[in-house]
């Protein structure tokens, strides 16, 4: 699994590239509009492909997506290696 | 039936089900074992939880503000068992700011004199001491979890309940629940809905689609849309038949668990959205599980002007589960009708008219825009069984087939009217019945096709324009943020006509050259597909277009924005 530094790197790059926007770790993404809620599953794909995991949905909701900090959190409480 | 003869009716059907399910809700973290409710169970648990809920008395509105739960479901089942009115007003999403919905939230309590409104703690807690009726309390499982959101000191001071003066005051006898009408600007408005509406609904859907015993329906729905209360929950219920029910917020992270509720629980009848078909399909590739679907009777198609790519994306993405065209269906509804005013008929493909075909003066758009945009409208089916549906023009002449114009409607569960400030308002219908609902559409072949709201049309020099035409082609533009486009007509003072104005978020860091460049791309491609020059192309940052409270894009909010702060002073409409 990576670790912490690795989960947030690609969180942040793959954030900026849907957002084309910088943004910094703790701005709110969905509420914001940054990222529409029908893009969060891009969003996870993006991750997971750039990772190498798996990042299981089944106990998520749109609000762990809500920023970069929490990307990292989500991503470490539920990530599986693929 | 009488609003008493209902409830005996609705008591009689859940004792007749005491042992049967009737009602399935997947809540988080268990969606896997959804809660399943008997007869008997919704009718002691929706009673008990009515009373140890309400204050307010029979035919009192009492406002329902809860996430997806049991208790919103129950509750909502349980007030219209004792009498009261519930009244279900959406519960706030992450799409949502707080700020703009907290402004909605004022303006919807403002413009309904209810008489309590039953809530989580926390907001009960806020709205208390601005309301003049009383907020109760209603905790419920994972509660914390959506108060999160909204741990905001709300400065709600309402004042005085909006008088009565200017309706009856008083909700029609035979009054059930009220359900708000669609609208994006968050003046929505809610329609009372009766006994006899509603049974008249539920019978004629029942005869359309053919719906028998062996049916049952899957929903993601949310309670406050006509959709989802009267098609997914009602619907069902009455005709003693199961239903599933879970979020939108589940089925967003989860869109696979709309198949396999539907595969596991034998659902024959799914209702979506138009969007929802582009995005299941867009979404087949993380889907890893396989189903089978094909015992499907309908998904139907409703709510939104239906493209036939999308449906046609659908049904190659899940064919080899089973779904094919014939069981894609589309219908026409609305709050003001209760719900269906049309539908497609079950086990074939709607039919679809060439755009060409189509006898007005719109713009043809060019060979170019039908790569981009469906070069045909599909059929939103025929009218129910006693209902009527007819195209008129602005001089209020009906008109002949691939005539588009108004949709007009007579049926037998139109409602009287709408509930607000000032109470009950009976609504304007013509002498003879008919209700304008402000839709542009035609008819062909005895079906309803329906084009897009009457109040966005552009008109310039006589031809008709489409905002939906032309924000389709503009969304294929590269470097144009997708979906973040919008199309409106502008008055011109010196012509007497209107002008097209396009508004379109530029995707990424905003760059003023870039943005010029794409403002003469806009205007080049909208020329060589509409036939018609924009006047006003305008490129801007992201999160400059207006949404509305519900998430949607809004056009009139943007076209306001864009007078104040983007046309130049000698092109202001007078």
């Amino acid at each position: 699994m990576p670790d912490e530094n690795a989960i947030r790197s690609a969180a942040r790059e793959v954030v900026a590239s849907m957002t084309g926007a910088p943004v910094s770790d703790s701005d709110p993404l969905i509420s914001s509009g940054l990222i529409d809620s029908l893009s969060i599953l891009k969003l996870i794909s993006k991750l997971e492909s750039k990772l190498g995991i798996a990042i299981p949905t089944d106990n998520l909701q749109p609000d762990d997506f809500e920023s970069v900090d929490w990307i990292v959190e989500t991503v470490q409480r539920v990530a599986t290696a693929s | 039936m009488d609003g008493s003869a209902f409830r005996s009716e609705l008591r009689h059907l859940l004792e007749e089900n005491c042992d049967r399910v009737l009602l399935r809700i997947a809540l988080s973290p268990e969606l896997g074992n959804p809660v399943e409710l008997t007869g008997a169970d919704i009718l002691s648990r929706a009673q008990e939880l009515a009373k140890k809920f309400t204050v307010a008395s029979a035919s009192q509105v009492v406002l329902l503000l809860l996430p997806h739960s049991l208790e919103l479901f129950l509750l909502h089942l349980g007030l219209v068992l004792t009498e009261r009115l519930p009244a279900i007003l959406p519960w706030p999403t992450t799409r949502i700011d707080p700020e703009k919905y907290q402004r909605n939230l004022l303006h919807q309590l403002r413009h309904l004199p209810a008489r309590q409104i039953i809530t989580l703690p926390l907001l009960a807690k806020n709205l208390c001491p601005g309301l003049p009726y009383p907020a109760t309390a209603c905790a419920i499982d994972g509660g914390a979890e959506y108060e999160k959101g909204l741990a905001i000191s709300l400065p709600l001071e309402l004042g005085e309940q909006p008088d009565a003066a200017g309706g009856t005051g008083e909700v029609p006898p035979d009054a059930l629940f009220l359900q708000f009408s669609g609208g994006t600007t968050g003046a929505q408005k809610s329609v009372v809905v009766t006994a006899p509406m509603l049974t008249e609904q539920l019978e004629r859907l029942r005869q359309i689609l053919g719906y028998s015993a062996s049916d049952s329906v899957v929903s993601w729905l949310p309670m406050y849309h006509d959709m989802g209360l009267i098609a997914c929950l009602w619907f069902p219920l009455w005709q003693r038949t199961p239903s599933l029910q879970f979020s939108a917020s589940d089925w967003l992270l989860k869109p696979d668990l709309l198949f396999r509720f539907m595969e596991r629980y034998g659902g024959t009848f799914c209702w979506l959205p138009n969007f929802a078909f582009s995005y299941l399909a867009a979404l087949r590739g993380r889907m890893k599980e396989q189903h089978s679907l094909g015992h499907v009777r309908g998904w139907i198609n409703c709510s939104e002007p239906v493209r036939l790519r999308s449906t046609k994306s659908f049904a190659e993405a899940f064919g080899e589960w089973g779904v094919g065209m014939e069981s894609l269906q589309a219908s026409y509804a609305m709050a003001e009708n209760v719900f269906a005013v049309t539908q497609t008929t079950l086990g074939r493909a709607p039919a679809t008219f060439p755009r060409a075909h189509l006898r007005h003066r719109a713009a043809e758009p060019d060979q170019h825009a039908f790569d981009l945009i469906d070069d045909v409208y599909v059929s939103s089916g025929q009218p129910l069984a006693g209902m009527e549906v007819r195209i008129v023009n602005d001089a209020r002449e009906v008109l002949n087939d691939a005539q588009p114009g108004e949709i007009q409607t007579r049926t037998g569960c139109l409602f009287a009217g709408y509930w607000g400030s000032k109470g009950f308002i009976t609504t304007s219908l013509t002498a003879d019945g008919w209700y304008s609902t402000g839709d542009y559409g035609f008819m062909a072949g005895g079906e309803l096709y329906v084009i897009g709201r009457l109040k966005d049309i552009i008109i310039v020099g006589g031809q008709n324009v489409f905002p939906e035409d032309i924000e389709a082609v503009v969304n294929s533009v590269e470097g144009v943020y997708p979906g973040r486009v919008v199309a409106f007509g502008i008055q011109d003072p010196e012509y007497g006509t209107e002008n097209i104005a396009v508004v379109a978020e530029l995707r990424g860091l905003f760059d003023a050259k870039a943005a010029t460049a794409l403002e003469r791309q806009i205007h080049k491609l909208v020329m060589a597909t509409a036939g018609i020059a924009p006047r006003h192309v305008a490129v801007v940052p992201e999160r400059w277009i207006v949404k509305s409270t519900a998430g949607k894009i809004s056009r009139r909010d943007t076209r306001q924005r864009f007078l104040q702060e983007r046309l130049p002073p000698r092109s202001q409409p007078v």
